[in-house]
């Protein structure tokens, strides 16, 4: 149940509290990167590649340089000092692809920036970009991209857990499928951007950045440029989204960088849309395949999975291999799958590097599964609900085939309630109807689990790597609250979050307690925010630093008012006598105290009413949820309505069930986007086709229908009061169900199509040839 | 250069102008007003929306001397006098319709005339009347919303 057992009053957590961040953004006021303005700053442009696949002969700057405006020009010489990036994590066996801050040698996808050109406004300086002149002998796709990668594939990897071959063996039938997850592009709104500031008396480089994690971006920045750490400050004003594309050390913030450096002025980037799509954060593009042995009741008893990644020109980030990873670990799901191998490959080419995006790994695996499991239905003539049920995990703790251990969850009860909230029965009545009159209607139902909030010990995918947070909590003279947070609010509302989870623990109100996030210098080390992850760590951070300076606080009113701590208690924003309204403090006099009031000092010592507290969760979270959709084929054209969509979430208990249920609908609309609309096309020479987006589609408001959502309550046990990280799983389940409505709308002719998006074009091709 | 006139929020500017400096750039980088956010510069998202003469206007697509002689209106103009949000900003607030907020400032000067007539709005047509505004995080329900309850008050 709910259980606050660190709260002082359950008043403001669980509630539609409204966002402390809202009025800011709501009025023009908030800053983004684009907005900062510094005196004497300059604007940067890049010379880009225009070709996927050449060694660079000759990089001209002199044209450049003579154009008006243009204070300075940067070509790889000039930043040859920078060392190059290889990402921050890296698999055993895995080879990896240092990237230069500008290229010495070669290009390796169209759009990699050759050359920087620095001048006085935006304008200026893509004239001086336009006149760089770039000499390139191409090399054609069939030289190696990395010479230490001859054969393109840089990370490869076969496992298999239980008795897959005996299972395979005494299988009644045997469903494969193959299905290509397309390439897609992020697209936050808000595109990349820095102005970076360095000052030359005390050495210090601030980089005001768009970033998900700015302790590590502060990290990779000290290391690229040889500069110590504690001469770096990143500071992320406010963030137009990022969706897991804000995450790697960009070659373009490394030419800011050294820029700002060089001229001694502040220096701004701004990615354009044309270069966010070009040669910006894509995701997902991975070949995928599954195929499952079941007996002649339905039951899976096994299945074997391929996963190959087309990771682009460089491995960024951590995105290489999340993307494969991932999809391997999570492909079995909520089904008691008892034997399962994967393979999985990693494979540069000459497109722009791929990066995480929301659902990483996980899109791909549920949608696969949910897939192939509609197809088993129907080779062996079961309801395709009824198969789910035979082969669902009951509600509780789960261990799956790869050993991965699931807190309870209502992975059973919200599977039927989709189902009853989407009128599963009675729709398939409506359906047949329908047919007669030749009218493709369908539904797809998605069930799944969400892995989130991973410790150093989680290794979740089988990735490496630590995670951990720190986060402080404050009272100033003022008796109000300070929370500091290493993680990075950028739509998620994290502020209005943790305002709410200390507002209870001190018994204030949300707007009592001020919330910094995003600036190096103003919080504790801490990893940022993907994966998920912000809930789990802001709610264990928060809670583990909250309790250390309640302790203070009271403490120092225990020698205030003469009273025992058990007969104290926070109220209103006092601290009281229990039972004695007259004998009450404001959180401001006990703070007053506690800095300078002789008797107390002389008591305690230690004045301050602060603490730093450490959070490394020793288990991940596993939210679950099942979303149900009902869509129509227009048999002419193949395009897709989508009439209904439902989603059922659970993930324990809920800080603010209106951010809950916004992420929810953002998730389930970038779902949609992928499943119907979404593609990053190149042609067979490696030149992008969807450089805009007017041919890059992003879903608009008649592109969705309303969505419904119920929620499910299984407290975490693993996670700091009952809560559990959310965010991801409606992401990566809606394709799944919107793909598996369409198939089953179109399955009269037969289910063919191995490709995603469905676009109109695709479906009306597989409808001409059924 | 050339010299132009514009009334911005209620305020006549006289500007020197480079002939290709666009609407958005004025607005943002010459007269500080920053609320309005560039998404795409080529008309497509609709993070830059602002009224023109009150009609709705991409101004990453109109060029700054094309505004001449015009009253331009952006998201800074929309906070009440004392300063207090207004009905249309407290329904999207109410309704969680906004997440990063980079959208929102386009999104809020779409919204804006298709209110004006001050005739209660259906779900469809305001999904009809903000299809041109790109959102990534909301899935536009709550936006919607939030819009039907405002034409409605």
């Amino acid at each position: 149940m709910n259980e606050w057992p660190l709260y002082a009053q359950q008043r403001w957590a669980g509630k539609r509290v409204q966002r402390l961040e809202d009025p800011g953004m709501l009025t023009g006021a908030t800053t983004y990167v684009t907005d900062v303005q510094l005196p004497r700053m300059l604007e940067l442009a890049f010379a880009r590649s225009p070709v996927p696949h050449a060694r660079i002969v000759s990089v001209e700057l002199d044209a450049a340089r003579s154009i008006p405006g243009v204070r300075a020009v940067l070509g790889p010489a000039d930043v040859a000092h920078v060392e190059p990036t290889v990402g921050f994590a890296q698999l055993d066996g895995a080879l990896s692809t240092p990237r230069f801050a500008l290229p010495a040698g070669r290009v390796r996808y169209v759009g990699e920036p050759v050359a920087a050109v620095i001048a006085d406004d935006r304008y200026a300086a893509e004239d001086g970009a336009d006149a760089v002149t770039v000499e390139l002998d191409p090399l054609g796709d069939q030289a190696p991209i990395h010479d230490g990668i001859p054969e393109g594939r840089y990370f490869h990897q076969a496992a298999a857990h239980g008795p897959l071959d005996a299972a395979f063996a005494r299988s009644a039938r045997v469903v494969r499928r193959r299905l290509g997850i397309q390439r897609v592009v992020t697209s936050p709104l808000e595109t990349c951007g820095i102005v970076a500031d360095f000052d030359a008396a005390s050495g210090e480089l601030t980089c005001y950045l768009s970033t998900q994690m700015p302790h590590l971006a502060r990290a990779e920045l000290a290391e690229a440029l040889g500069l110590p750490v504690s001469h770096i400050r990143v500071v992320c004003p406010a963030m137009g989204g990022a969706f897991g594309g804000k995450e790697a050390m960009l070659p373009e913030y490394l030419c800011a960088a050294v820029a700002a450096i060089k001229l001694g002025r502040p220096v701004r980037w701004v990615e354009d849309r044309g270069e966010a799509l070009t040669a910006g954060a894509h995701g997902k593009e991975t070949e995928a395949e599954l195929e499952a042995a079941l007996d002649a009741d339905g039951r899976i008893l096994a299945m074997r999975s391929r996963f190959v990644s087309d990771t682009g020109a460089y491995l960024v980030g951590i995105g290489a291999y999340v993307e494969f990873m991932v999809a391997a670990f999570t492909v079995t799901g909520l089904y008691d799958v008892g034997a399962y191998a994967y393979e999985v490959a990693g494979v540069v080419t000459h497109k722009a590097p791929l990066s995480p995006f929301r659902g990483v790994g996980m899109t791909t695996s549920q949608t696969l599964r949910e897939v192939l499991i509609d197809d088993a239905a129907r080779a062996l003539g079961i309801d395709r609900m009824e198969l789910r049920r035979r082969n669902l995990v009951a509600d509780g703790p789960w261990r799956t085939v790869l050993g991965e251990d699931y807190e309870p969850g209502s992975w059973r009860t919200a599977f039927e309630r989709a189902l009853e909230l989407i009128g599963y029965e009675a729709f398939l009545g409506r359906q047949a109807a329908a047919r007669a009159q030749d009218r493709l209607l369908g539904v797809g139902v998605s069930p799944f689990v969400e892995a989130a909030g991973v410790g150093s010990a989680g290794g979740a995918g089988g990735l490496p790597g630590a995670s951990h947070d720190n986060a402080s909590v404050s009272i100033d003279l003022s008796g109000r609250i300070t929370v500091a947070l290493p993680t990075f609010s950028h739509g998620q509302g994290h502020r209005t979050t943790a305002a709410q989870l200390v507002a209870d623990m001190f018994a204030v109100a949300p707007d009592d307690v001020r919330v910094i996030d995003g600036d190096t210098a103003r919080t504790p080390f801490g990893l940022g925010t993907f994966g998920s992850r912000s809930g789990v760590f802001i709610a264990g951070t928060v809670s583990r630093a909250g309790r250390i300076v309640r302790d203070k606080l009271l403490r120092v009113a225990e020698v205030l008012l003469e009273a025992a701590r058990e007969d104290l208690e926070l109220v209103d924003g006092t601290v009281g006598v229990r039972g004695a309204p007259s004998r009450r403090i404001p959180l401001a006099a006990v703070a007053g105290a506690a800095h300078f009031a002789p008797h107390v000092r002389a008591e305690l010592g230690d004045p301050t009413l602060t603490a730093t507290a450490f959070f490394d969760p020793p288990r991940p979270t596993h939210s679950n949820g099942t979303i149900a959709a009902i869509v129509e084929v227009d048999p002419g054209t193949g395009g897709v309505a989508i009439e209904r969509i439902v989603v059922v979430e659970d993930c324990g208990t809920m800080v603010n069930p209106m951010i809950v249920e916004g992420q929810i609908r953002g998730g389930v609309a970038q779902g949609v986007g992928l499943a119907l609309l979404e593609r990053y096309v190149y042609d067979e020479t490696g030149q992008p086709q969807t450089t805009t987006l007017a041919e890059y589609l992003l879903p608009c408001a008649t592109d969705l229908p309303p969505i419904e959502i119920d929620h499910l309550e299984t407290p975490s046990e693993n996670g700091t009061a009952g809560i559990k990280g959310m965010a991801e799983g409606p992401a990566s389940a809606t394709p799944a169900a919107v793909v598996c409505a369409v198939l089953d709308a179109i399955a009269p002719y037969g289910s063919a199509i191995e490709q995603l998006p469905l676009r109109p074009e695709t479906i009306a091709a597989a409808l001409a040839t059924a | 250069m050339t010299t132009i006139s514009i009334e911005v929020n209620g305020t006549v500017h006289e500007l020197d102008v480079a002939s290709r400096l666009l609407l958005a750039d004025l607005l943002r980088d010459r007269l500080g007003l920053t609320g309005t956010k560039i998404g795409c510069a080529m008309g497509a998202c609709g993070a830059c929306t602002v009224l023109v003469d009150d009609a709705p206007v991409r101004a990453c697509l109109m060029f700054a001397v094309q505004a001449s002689g015009c009253s331009v209106r952006t998201v800074e103009d929309l906070v009440q006098d004392d300063g207090d949000l207004d009905p249309l900003q407290r329904a999207l607030r109410e309704h969680h319709g906004l997440q990063c907020g980079y959208c929102t400032p386009g999104m809020l000067m779409a919204i804006v005339p298709l209110l004006e007539s001050g005739r209660p709005l259906e779900p469809d047509a305001v999904r009809q009347g903000i299809a041109g505004n790109l959102c990534r995080c909301t899935g536009y329900d709550t936006i919607v919303d939030a819009v039907v309850e405002a034409s409605r008050a």
